[in-house]
């Protein structure tokens, strides 16, 4: 009997323990793009999860739209009286506007959003840590490219989109990733640091100089556009706790709030004209 | 020879279909259970035991990649840890009686807490900084998997006896 016939298994699993050791070594330094091995099979499973996420939300719908009409109720009571206070708001902002700037400025100002925001859903999140990445269901056919912001239906951030963009599919790296890095300022101290995830819902703001001043729990966080993907002004969470960092006394450790939760992550918003610009 | 090494890969591809519908549903439904339940690894799980260690083994390459081609970590890692679940999942139960409920949910408990060692001894390893614990919770994971594994074959025991009886 050949040898590949009596030692099959072992073989097999040496030459699979192999192929993964050198898929795993070729990536160190880490840091390096995606490979296209990786990016094939992301491109090859993808449409598989936007099927089946399709399914349940097809079923989501059916119920909500068929067998649940009371909830659709409470919901037509409670949107109207939001449209109440929008409308409040509309009128008080363009009164605002007048007064602030002239048509045309406001025409051009408005010009540099005008098609620059592609709505997507998600259709899945990280098999790891669903605090790592999400995936939505608009690629490279949609516009879409790597390094663009992405914010929740509330406007809040939620991360960036990264490689591998698929052309229907694409990865969004949240804020609350361990390797994310977003600049950030407060907003009534002007507390300006580089917030980073940690892989769970709360996410860190670092180098925040102690003799700095200032700062409070639940202070607002907004992007400061400096890391020149994020474009500045969009709210990113609140400031949890703020005490002296013990390791290095010389910067406070501040503890943030994401706005963004996976309540608010079904439709997102990304952002093709930002500082990013999808580079 | 070719054909059942071809046909081996093609369910094996069939069976990796499953686990993304799977850990699709799971993440449409509720993102936070993901945490505690690979879904990747009960399909490993339960096609190792069925099929024996060389379909194990393929299979976990393809789950693996898979789950480390849906997440930001280290692309590979998923993929050696569930080669050798599958593997050594085939290979002991060829060897020892797993059909009972409680012998199979009890060897599919060891062989998840041995996969979950060796996925964190690993990340240590290669990216000690990506490791998160969620507090404890992801410990569970190997406690689901065999639940959900061992009740997978009850379910099927049920079946079968079902049909047997309406013969």
């Amino acid at each position: 009997m050949p040898l590949w016939e009596k030692r099959r298994s072992a073989l097999i699993l040496t030459g699979l323990v192999v192929f993964h050791g050198l898929i795993i070594s070729i990536q160190m330094p880490q840091g390096g793009a995606k490979s296209y091995f990786e990016r094939g099979i992301f491109f090859v499973y993808s449409p598989v999860q936007r099927l089946a996420t399709g399914a349940v939300r097809g079923v989501v719908a059916l119920w909500t739209n068929y067998f649940d009409l009371r909830a659709v109720r409470r919901e037509n009571v409670e949107l109207k009286r939001q449209n109440f206070f929008y409308s409040q708001d509309v009128r008080f902002l363009e009164d605002r506007l007048s007064l602030a700037a002239s048509e045309a400025e406001l025409r051009e100002s408005l010009a540099a959003f005008e098609g620059a925001i592609v709505a997507a859903r998600t259709i899945g999140v990280d098999s790891v840590n669903p605090h790592q990445s999400i995936i939505i269901d608009k690629g490279s056919l949609d516009g879409i490219a790597a390094n663009m912001a992405v914010c929740d239906r509330k406007g809040a951030l939620v991360g960036r989109t990264i490689d591998p963009v698929g052309l229907k599919e694409t990865m969004v790296q949240l804020v609350t990733d361990k390797d994310s890095r977003v600049s950030v300022r407060s907003t009534v101290d002007q507390l300006t640091g580089s917030m980073t995830g940690l892989s769970r819902d709360v996410c860190e703001l670092r180098y925040v100089l102690a003799s700095a001043g200032g700062g409070q729990e639940g202070e607002e966080l907004r992007t400061t556009g400096y890391d020149k993907i994020y474009p500045a002004g969009i709210r990113v969470g609140v400031i949890q706790s703020l005490v002296r960092d013990q390791k290095s006394p010389i910067f406070l450790k501040i503890l943030v709030k994401p706005f963004f939760g996976f309540d608010t992550v079904d439709v997102v918003a990304v952002l093709t004209r930002g500082p990013g610009g999808g580079g | 020879m070719r054909e059942t090494v071809l046909k081996d890969v093609l369910q094996a591809f069939l069976g990796t279909l499953v686990a993304v519908v799977v850990y699709s549903i799971a993440g449409a439904g509720a993102p936070a259970l993901l945490v505690v339940f690979n879904a990747f690894s009960v399909v490993v799980l339960y096609f190792s035991i069925r099929r024996g260690e060389v379909f194990g083994a393929v299979l976990g390459t393809m789950c693996g990649l898979v789950q480390d081609a849906f997440s930001l970590g280290v692309f590979g890692v998923a993929g050696l840890t569930k080669t050798l679940l599958g593997f050594w999942t085939g290979f002991v139960s060829r060897r020892i009686d797993v059909v009972p409920f409680t012998r199979n949910a009890l060897f599919m408990l060891v062989m998840s807490v041995l996969e979950m060692i060796l996925w964190l001894l690993l990340t240590v390893l290669v990216r000690p900084r990506s490791i998160n614990l969620q507090g404890g919770l992801v410990f569970l994971q190997p406690v689901v998997t065999a639940l959900l594994g061992s009740l997978l074959f009850a379910l099927e025991r049920w079946t079968r006896a079902r049909r047997a009886r309406g013969a």
